[in-house]
């Protein structure tokens, strides 16, 4: 019975060793090899000291090695934390401050950035390690170089392959125990650690596995990075299904016309990615010049697909199923639906209903359950799949995971997630906003907070007001309002560049704009409804 | 036509201000400069200010590599910009 993560591997390579894991480029792994690369892994991080309830970051992007790193840190009994390789070393910083890991996977090209990371991370009385990962060969000299350089101790890739690949015997963890910690935006000025536990996810790649319909034959990719939640789906249900994992070259999303072609020679079956991809392959993509035949399941999630391109990537590939996912982070997917052609030609698409194990209902803004199409109110979400907490936050885990509304009396915690919802007639819940300034940019959650955070660091900045512009087929942007004392001291550049060093990519404004002053509301706040209508 | 376009991109994507001021060839693509957004954004301002309609086959890597490689695209689309303009 699998009951931790890394069980959905040994199982698979107990059951099928010979089929293929993962397909990376020209790295292929089988289950057998993957299993027992990860298995050197967790041996490899346990002669560093890591056990059970450790923290140990990866800094990669997704690729065979990391999928065997990220499962040996499972095998060890300890939880992954991956980090954003696009992100500013100041935000990754915090983020391995804020976890306390004191290992960091990382890959060949990020070994000095993971030094310095493991280095700044604190007061530790022994240095960091960084586990140097490489399928190919080993890093010699440039290794040594770095060790010393920094305060961190480098143990190349060669000595994790040196290791036994004999399974390490009973696991100390437990299925309350963590798997991963994601961060995710804070609208106060800092990333929030979402802490999933091996239950919290096992109830949603079961729940994803069955609703895709995966077997074995499927090949399934989601271009989603591993510190996005959405990467769970391809990483965990396909090994759950015993399927192949694709990872999309880095670089091919770029481009509508190289992912079809990917699409195709890659034999794809189930993707799963945020709405703007598959809107810029519909309208871009020349679907009609590649035979996709073999894609046969299309997933969305992470924000509002526009009905007008999800029409139109129907119409190109009629023959594939399309799913409507939803669920913020903390709760993993809650609701899910399937649409049909014609779905979305009176409105949006609707989010849906619950998945299995999972309750969801609305509370009206007095107090009662929404219970038809003519009531909104804010969507709550009951099941094991709710996150443990926030890392190292229990007021703000307090705000979220909060007792009953409706009172049930069985004193267990809901989580509440800011968003408004009705219900169609079907009996599915419709979307229909935030509660709170939460964005989101390509299906990452942006609190506007966070962004007017890092530019109030800035010295010259006097006031600051960021507002979401958006643009149909463009998706979210996000437009900063900059007052500055003196108008010379500080470019659009400048700013930008501050925001850069703070922020990961997706959350630097694409607009910024100065003024003498911002408009207040008549209670004093600067007015945001009016700098978001202009 | 290099001013304008590279104007344009240093202006509306460029964030990180060590790659100014952008070279006619510095790598879009590697660099980050260029995502599948602000590629669309791109290629709309290159249809309003010239005239041409970029064809989904047309948006291939090595058109858009770096301003250099942009302006031999469009260089080459000149027929049909001429008749635009005319």
């Amino acid at each position: 019975m699998a009951y931790l993560l890394q069980h959905l591997l040994t199982e698979t390579a107990a059951r099928t060793p010979q089929r293929l894991a993962i397909a990376s480029g020209d790295c292929r792994l089988s289950y057998e090899e993957l299993d027992r690369l990860s298995t050197k892994v967790a041996r490899s991080l346990r002669r560093l000291g890591v056990g059970r309830g450790d923290r140990v970051a990866i800094l990669a992007p997704k690729s065979a090695a990391a999928v065997a790193g990220l499962y040996g840190v499972l095998k060890a009994g300890a939880c992954y934390v991956p980090l954003d390789p696009k992100a500013p070393a100041q935000r990754l910083s915090y983020v391995v401050r804020d976890s306390g890991a004191t290992v960091i996977i990382a890959d060949e090209a990020r070994l000095e950035l993971a030094a310095t990371l493991v280095t700044s991370s604190g007061d530790l009385a022994e240095p960091g390690t960084v586990l140097a990962m490489g399928l190919s060969g080993q890093r010699g000299a440039s290794t040594a170089a770095c060790a010393q350089a920094y305060y961190a101790a480098i143990r190349p890739w060669a000595e994790v392959a040196a290791e036994s690949a004999e399974p390490l015997g009973q696991d100390l963890a437990i299925e309350t125990d963590l798997a991963y910690i994601l961060y995710t935006s804070g609208s106060t000025g800092t990333p929030k650690g979402v802490m999933i536990s091996h239950r919290n996810s096992l109830t949603f790649v079961e729940w994803a596995a069955a609703a895709a319909g995966l077997t074995a034959q499927d090949r399934v990719c989601s271009p989603a990075p591993l510190h996005f939640d959405l990467s769970v789906f391809d990483i965990f249900a396909t090994c759950l299904a015993g399927a192949c994992m694709s990872v999309i070259p880095d670089g091919t999303t770029t481009f509508p016309i190289s992912i079809a072609k990917w699409l195709e020679s890659e034999h794809l079956s189930v993707w799963y990615s945020v709405p703007s991809v598959l809107t810029l392959l519909a309208c871009f993509g020349s679907l009609s010049n590649f035979d996709l035949s073999r894609l046969r399941t299309v997933i969305f999630a992470g924000e509002v697909f526009p009905p007008k391109y999800l029409a139109r990537l129907m119409a190109e590939l009629p023959h594939c199923r399309y799913l409507n996912w939803y669920g913020p982070t903390e709760t993993n997917v809650c609701t899910a639906f399937e649409v049909a052609v014609g779905d979305g030609d009176g409105g949006p698409v609707p989010i849906g209903r619950a998945c299995a194990n999972t309750e969801v209902f609305a509370v009206t803004c007095d107090g009662r359950r929404v219970s038809s199409p003519s009531e909104e109110g804010e969507l709550y979400v009951r099941g094991p799949a709710l996150m443990r907490g926030y890392w190292g936050q229990p007021a703000k885990t307090q705000e979220v995971l909060v007792p009953h509304p409706l009172g049930d009396g069985h004193g267990e915690l809901v989580y509440r997630t800011g968003d408004l919802v009705t219900l169609g007639p079907e009996g599915n819940y419709i979307y229909l906003g935030r509660r709170d300034s939460m964005v989101k940019i390509r299906g990452y959650r942006v609190e506007l907070g966070e962004v007017e955070a890092a530019i109030y660091r800035h010295p010259a900045v006097r006031e600051a007001a960021v507002v979401p512009v958006t643009d149909e087929l463009l998706g979210s942007r996000l437009r900063a309002v900059v007052a500055v004392d003196d108008a010379a001291s500080l470019t659009r550049e400048a700013l930008l560049d501050h925001c850069r060093r703070w922020l990961p990519t997706y959350m630097v404004p694409d607009i910024a704009e100065f003024r003498e002053t911002l408009p207040r509301t008549s209670t004093g706040k600067v007015d945001r409804t009016l700098l978001a209508r202009e | 036509m290099e001013t304008v376009i590279n104007g344009y991109i240093s202006q509306e994507f460029v964030r990180d201000t060590a790659l100014l001021p952008l070279a006619d060839e510095t790598p879009l693509l590697e660099s980050g400069i260029l995502d599948s957004l602000s590629l669309l954004q791109l290629v709309v301002f290159l249809e309003e200010k010239f005239g041409i309609t970029v064809g989904d086959t047309d948006l291939l890597p090595q058109n858009f590599e770096t301003v250099n490689s942009i302006c031999a695209y469009l260089r080459a689309r000149e027929p049909e910009m001429q008749n635009a303009q005319g």
